[in-house]
């Protein structure tokens, strides 16, 4: 069984593009990670496209722009780990023999301003106004804050981080620093979140050209290997003490220590082998919680990363380099291969200014809605 | 903003529908006899708000019909301080309000909407651990002119 490597990548900038069509967007990522490659269209053998709110057979409007080849190009849909599905179906596709290139691609177009609520919660949820995406992460927010005093300026430095990384970043939709006074004292939304903290729906692509190794040897010179793609979804107990109901819609970020532990077990490494890590900040606190559910640091200890710059570009375990979803926005569909877009730069030298020195392994993880989750992990 | 978010039971002789039928264990009136339902695992005690098919924890499908506790504590809270896209049927123009996972002595948390508590421009009078007491309330009507009524829960003073 030959194991999928990533030969080549390509993005879409992540941000608002007005009247321009997803079907460019998309093309924009694919025609950079066939280059990437080295490679030309007529040689991909199979697609999945990643998305969430774009329309049936959006992989294949996309993609046969560049040709009808007649290979099958097949949807994929698993609300933030939608582009996990998409790599999934590559790795898959290469590591049991059946074919040696295909290509994963993530695309999202979406409209400004809270996530569209009849997608993902009951009628009567949107009725009541049980139905705002943030609202979940506030409400386990608040419970974090007052069972670890986790605080409000700890919770604004994640999004300064954030800010700081994305205006090093070409790709990222917000790319100006802000003040950790601006962030706390923009607008509360759902208490204890504000503004600031939160990442935008947006538009964006990204792509990965994946392979066998043999055919990896013959086309680059830093292949990426995929050591692990995790799917998981919301296991019930939900939390501790056992009992959740979540309305109707389960949305909670436990999913994350299911498929980081079953990523890590693939990998046969653990988290203490991470050099560089992008992980689902829908809002700050996701940052801080992501930490300790993947294994960064212990149950509560979370805010201390932050506190002592562990995950800064220059700290011991960077995260988010990119300036991750609070800089670059969440184009759902895109959302994950974004994350592994830079998670092959890093591991590949190539993240100029957001370079982590020397990184080897590197961990991209999104969670959403249905209680979605992929982890995965990359090693040069 | 203020108080604004208290629980308006019907006064215009309109019928009374739940927002979901299997919500409730009994008629939704009088708003102080009302009882949720909820759903019991035979084979682990898991216990959900309404009708289940099977059991979240373990599968099974020997589901035993509850009524819940009317009095529960508030795990934790936030505010919806701007408007929920449509079809968000709350009152026009928007009001903020809160809302709770409300975690109930068989064990289930519901997430619910909250009456009786204090909104400011930055601030509630919300603590965990606050006590709370099931009432009903209005949504909005519906497409043959009944009364939508949905479950929220009262700050006990």
């Amino acid at each position: 069984m030959s194991k999928a490597v990533i030969a080549g990548l390509g993005i879409h900038k992540f941000g608002r593009f007005g009247d321009k069509p997803y079907t460019d967007i998309g093309l924009e990522a694919v025609i950079m990670a066939l280059r990437d490659a080295g490679i030309e269209w007529p040689e991909v053998q199979a697609a999945y496209c990643g998305r969430m709110y774009l329309p049936p057979t959006t992989g294949v409007r996309i993609l046969t722009q560049l040709g009808r080849t007649g290979i099958p190009i097949v949807d994929v849909e698993a609300a933030c780990a939608a582009g996990g599905v998409a790599l999934k179906e590559a790795q898959r596709a290469i590591s049991s023999g059946e074919y040696d290139i295909v290509l994963a691609l993530g695309v999202e177009k979406m409209p400004r301003g809270f996530m569209s609520p009849e997608a993902i919660y009951d009628h009567w949820e949107c009725l009541v106004g049980l139905s705002q995406n943030p609202m979940y992460w506030a409400l386990e927010a608040q419970r974090y804050m007052h069972d670890y005093g986790l605080t409000i300026e700890q919770l604004g430095k994640v999004s300064v981080k954030s800010h700081k990384n994305g205006a090093l970043n070409p790709y990222a939709m917000h790319q100006k620093p802000m003040t950790l006074e601006e962030i706390i004292n923009s607008r509360i939304i759902n208490d204890p979140i504000r503004l600031f903290m939160l990442c935008s729906p947006d538009e964006g692509a990204a792509a990965a050209v994946v392979c066998s190794e043999k055919v990896a040897r013959k086309l680059t010179a830093k292949p990426l290997t995929i050591e692990a793609c995790a799917l998981r979804t919301c296991k019930y107990p939900f939390a501790q003490p056992p009992a959740y109901t979540y309305g109707t819609a389960v949305m909670n970020r436990f999913v994350t220590a299911l498929a980081g532990a079953e990523a890590y077990e693939a990998a046969g490494i653990g988290p203490e082998d991470i050099d560089v890590a992008e992980v689902q900040d829908g809002d700050a606190f996701n940052e801080i919680v992501a930490y300790e559910d993947l294994g960064f640091c212990k149950e509560g200890e979370g805010g201390h990363l932050i506190d002592e710059g562990v995950t800064e570009i220059g700290g011991r375990l960077p995260v988010n380099t990119r300036g991750g979803l609070i800089a670059c926005g969440e184009p759902v569909g895109a959302s994950h291969l974004g994350q592994v877009f830079e998670i092959g730069m890093q591991l590949r030298g190539e993240a100029g200014p957001r370079q982590v020195e020397g990184a080897k392994v590197g961990l991209a993880h999104v969670w959403g809605a249905g209680g979605n989750s992929a982890v995965t992990i990359l090693k040069r | 903003m203020g108080n604004a978010n208290v629980d308006n039971p019907s006064s215009t002789g309109k019928k009374q529908v739940p927002i979901k039928e299997d919500f409730f264990a009994t008629p939704l009136s009088p708003p102080d006899q009302v009882r949720l339902r909820g759903s019991k695992c035979r084979a682990c005690g898991t216990v959900i708000l309404g009708k289940s098919v099977a059991c979240q924890n373990c599968g099974s499908q020997d589901i035993e019909k509850i009524v819940l506790s009317r009095r529960g504590k508030i795990y934790s809270y936030t505010i919806i301080r701007y408007p929920p896209l449509p079809p968000y049927a709350g009152p026009e123009p928007f009001q903020p309000f809160a809302i709770a996972w409300v975690e109930l002595p068989e064990g289930v948390r519901i997430l619910s909407p909250l009456v009786g508590c204090k909104i400011d421009e930055s601030e509630t009078d919300l603590k965990v651990d606050m006590n709370v007491e099931l009432t009903v309330d209005k949504v909005c009507d519906d497409e043959e002119g009944n009364e939508l009524m949905t479950y929220k829960f009262r700050i006990i003073r």
